[in-house]
């Protein structure tokens, strides 16, 4: 155990993935998230926006980096390798701007990040870093790298098996409460190794059972429903533990020291999912090699568009891509017909499928809008937008029941200070640790 | 003679002093506690690992019926390390070896075939070869495309278990529905029609990360059997060290430069020296495996990306 040797101020954020603000609101009614409940008893809670497309790796991203996907370049979990319609993993290395913790670093504070989404493999940090989602090797997945026999004598879990979990529910919830459990001793560890200015952890395991179980939320019936609550009890009690060693900490003083909890996205029921490539193809923007396509890699000549997951549309420019066709002069003309058709696009029941297609520069702007897509589609809630290239129809189902949000993540600060943007939640954080001690800005809406 | 005869006593009165703790540890408890046992029970040496996975198959043998007992065998250097381990136990106790199990997913290298070949013979082992013939014969290659209505109603009914709802598929042992096909439903198959009730399998706990959490014996609940994992303490040194020690037989793509044998379309070699002098220790074992990326796509797959 270090000596603790800092004085205020000091900051604890909880990152929930996928955990919905209604949701919060809604367990909270219930009794189901006692210690969460009293930590919002003070400060502000409120709904949060978050980036287009609305996944973890693109949202934590933005959080971390205060930027947009313009400036910071993580567009989705894979992008296109330049020139080629080969898939990469766009990693934490490639991220060429600097995050929350390297600012905090060039002021001389140390922060522990455990968990965070997009950050394999690890790279430097002033204190201690455990990559999240989508994290292979646990030796690639920390820094310091001594820190790794350490998390395996733990039986550290990056993740769950979500393979397994998928389609075996008793195993998933086994595995999500084994998971946390193991992300709690790490808690332990490093809050007491490390003499930290900022402590971060993220939860992951809300995301993957809301993705696979969300039905057992909203059905009361459903057999699952108690343990769906009991998951998020389990979180609830995770939290509690933390706040408490947080306000037990020496020196400890609210106004100074700052917790905040802040989700990446929310969730909803899917009706419906959209496969954004069939529909292409079904109106005549895009052909296959070889049927069924195994990756967009089959994409075949005369190609106007292809899609890449979730949501994201690239127009086969000639001059960008090998099978490009697509002149320059021809791009906006396209463009507005697939965003119009798009935007047209109706289910079975006559309900629009879209909320906007926007235009890249609508979204981005910044150095890395050349890799930007064309178009970004932004759903509905209840039509989870697929970029999957095997379907032959637009609308099926899958066993995933629960599909992500972008209007209705949350962020709560015990300091009163509001948020509805997850690009601005990362510059709260930061200029929390450089406010006039007895200046706290904005006003408490405890909703 | 005497020495070594006090160790295997004293081993197996560790064990059995183990065995009285075990059933009131939860299964996680329980992985700790080997682990515990496997690192301060002074279990250093090579002849020691050997002893604790002798415990083990004994272990094995002893709670389950020899039909009903199966070995996985690939053919890579682990499981016929695992193979020969139990032929010593068996040798000892004077009873029959269990059967071996090797799955044939469709794209096996010739050197494992022959491998394969030389160990039954020379060890007489009983060995069962599975295929999913019912889609393997539907694909003239790798690549070829396979219409799900053409299947049996056991693989379509695999299928719609990983969720998969389209009318065909492209044959690839290692993609997410050429590996569930090929190797996992042909492998359930096998176990509840031969009613087995434990596989024993080779893996290691330096392996992968993800197998950190293994144990020795391990419930499995689709179809419910019992893993057992003899060699879990091995290290892949250790690995090589028997083999070398021991002058056992191993597929000759490790003089090659294999580190890691999978199927033979996605194995690649990282290096032109044989394996065991490569640097086990601080390069991934698995990296001519085109382990990350197919990793990260496998996961995001199950989350319903890809």
């Amino acid at each position: 155990m270090v000596m603790r040797m800092k004085i205020s101020p000091r900051t604890v954020l909880i990152g929930l993935d996928g955990v919905p603000h209604s949701l919060l609101l809604d367990l909270k009614k219930s009794g189901c998230i006692p210690n969460i409940a009293k930590i919002l008893q003070n400060g502000f809670l409120g709904r949060m926006e978050v980036c287009i497309p609305e996944i973890s790796s693109v949202s934590w991203t933005s959080f971390m980096t205060g930027k947009q996907p313009g400036e910071h370049g993580i567009y989705g979990f894979m992008d296109l390798k330049p020139g080629s319609y080969d898939l990469f993993f766009p990693n934490y290395t490639h991220l060429r701007v600097g995050t929350l913790w390297d600012d905090l670093a060039t002021q001389c504070k140390q922060s522990v990040v455990i968990n965070m989404p997009a950050t394999y493999p690890a790279r430097s940090i002033n204190g201690a870093l455990i990559s999240g989602f989508v994290a292979i090797d646990l030796d690639k997945a920390v820094y310091p790298v001594s820190l790794a026999p350490y998390l395996r004598r733990l039986n550290y879990r990056i993740d769950i098996d979500t393979a397994r979990a998928r389609t075996d529910h008793s195993f998933l919830f086994r595995d999500l409460e084994e998971t946390l459990d193991t992300r709690r001793r790490a808690v332990e560890y490093l809050w007491e190794t490390i003499d930290w200015d900022m402590f971060c952890v993220v939860i992951t395991g809300t995301d993957r059972l809301m993705h696979f179980l969300w039905t057992a939320y909203e059905d009361r019936s459903h057999p699952q429903h108690a343990d769906f609550l009991n998951y998020f009890r389990t979180v609830d009690a995770f939290i509690g533990s933390i706040y408490e060693r947080f306000t037990a900490l020496d020196g400890y003083d609210p106004i100074p020291d700052k917790f905040y909890m802040i989700s990446d996205h929310g969730f909803t029921a899917i009706t419906s999912e959209v496969y954004l490539n069939a529909w292409l193809e079904q109106n005549n923007y895009l052909r296959f090699q070889r049927t069924p396509p195994r990756s967009i890699m089959d994409i075949g000549p005369g190609s106007k568009a292809f899609a890449l997951d979730p949501s994201r549309i690239y127009i086969n420019l000639k001059e960008k891509y090998p099978l490009g066709c697509v002149d320059g002069k021809d791009y906006e003309e396209i463009r507005h017909h697939i965003a119009q058709g798009l935007s047209n696009l109706t289910f079975d029941d006559g309900r629009p499928v879209m909320r906007k297609v926007y235009f890249k520069e609508e979204l981005y702007f910044g150095p890395c809008l050349e890799t930007a897509p064309d178009l970004v589609a932004l759903s509905n809630h209840g039509f989870d937008l697929k970029g999957k290239v095997s379907s032959r129809t637009v609308f099926g189902k899958s066993d995933l029941s629960g599909m992500h949000t972008q209007d209705d993540a949350f962020f709560y600060s015990s300091s009163g200070a509001p948020c509805g943007s997850i690009y601005d939640a990362g510059k709260i954080l930061f200029n929390g640790f450089f406010e006039p001690e007895n200046e706290i800005k904005g006003p408490s809406l405890g909703t | 003679v005497h020495v070594f005869g006090a160790l295997i006593f004293e081993k197996h009165f560790v064990t059995q002093d183990a065995e009285l703790c075990l059933p009131n540890l939860t299964n996680k408890n329980r992985s700790m506690y080997m682990q515990e046992v496997h690192k301060t029970d002074s279990v250093h040496t090579l002849r020691q690992k050997i002893e604790r996975s002798h415990e083990i198959i004994e272990e094995a043998i002893q709670m389950f019926p020899e039909d009903q007992l199966c070995m996985a065998w690939t053919g890579g250097k682990d499981s016929t390390t695992m193979l020969w381990l139990y032929r010593s136990v068996c040798s000892k106790l004077g009873v029959r070896m269990p059967r071996a199990m090797f799955i044939d997913e469709g794209c096996v290298f010739e050197e494992i075939v022959a491998l394969v070949d030389l160990v039954r013979n020379k060890w007489n082992i009983d060995v069962e070869i599975l295929k999913n013939r019912d889609v393997s014969d539907k694909a003239e290659e790798i690549g070829s495309l396979i219409q799900v209505a053409d299947l049996n109603e056991r693989n379509r009914a695999e299928l719609s278990k990983i969720g998969f709802t389209e009318d065909a598929f492209v044959f690839e042992p290692e993609s997410f529905v050429g590996n569930h096909l090929m190797k996992t439903a042909v492998m359930n198959t096998f176990l509840i029609k031969n009613k087995i009730k434990a596989l024993s399998t080779a893996i290691r706990w330096d392996e992968q990360t993800a197998r950190n959490q293994e144990d020795y014996f391990s419930p499995r609940t689709d179809p419910p059997h019992t893993r057992v994992h003899p060699i879990l303490h091995f290290t892949e040194r250790d690995i090589w060290e028997t083999i070398h020690e021991y002058d056992l037989p191993f597929c000759s793509l490790y003089v090659q430069g294999y580190r890691s044998l999978g199927a033979k379309g996605s194995t690649t070699k990282i290096s032109d020296i044989p394996a065991w002098q490569q640097d086990l220790e601080n390069t991934p074992e698995r990296i001519g495996r085109g382990q990350d990326k197919e990793k990260i796509m496998e996961q995001l797959r199950s989350l319903g990306y890809m």
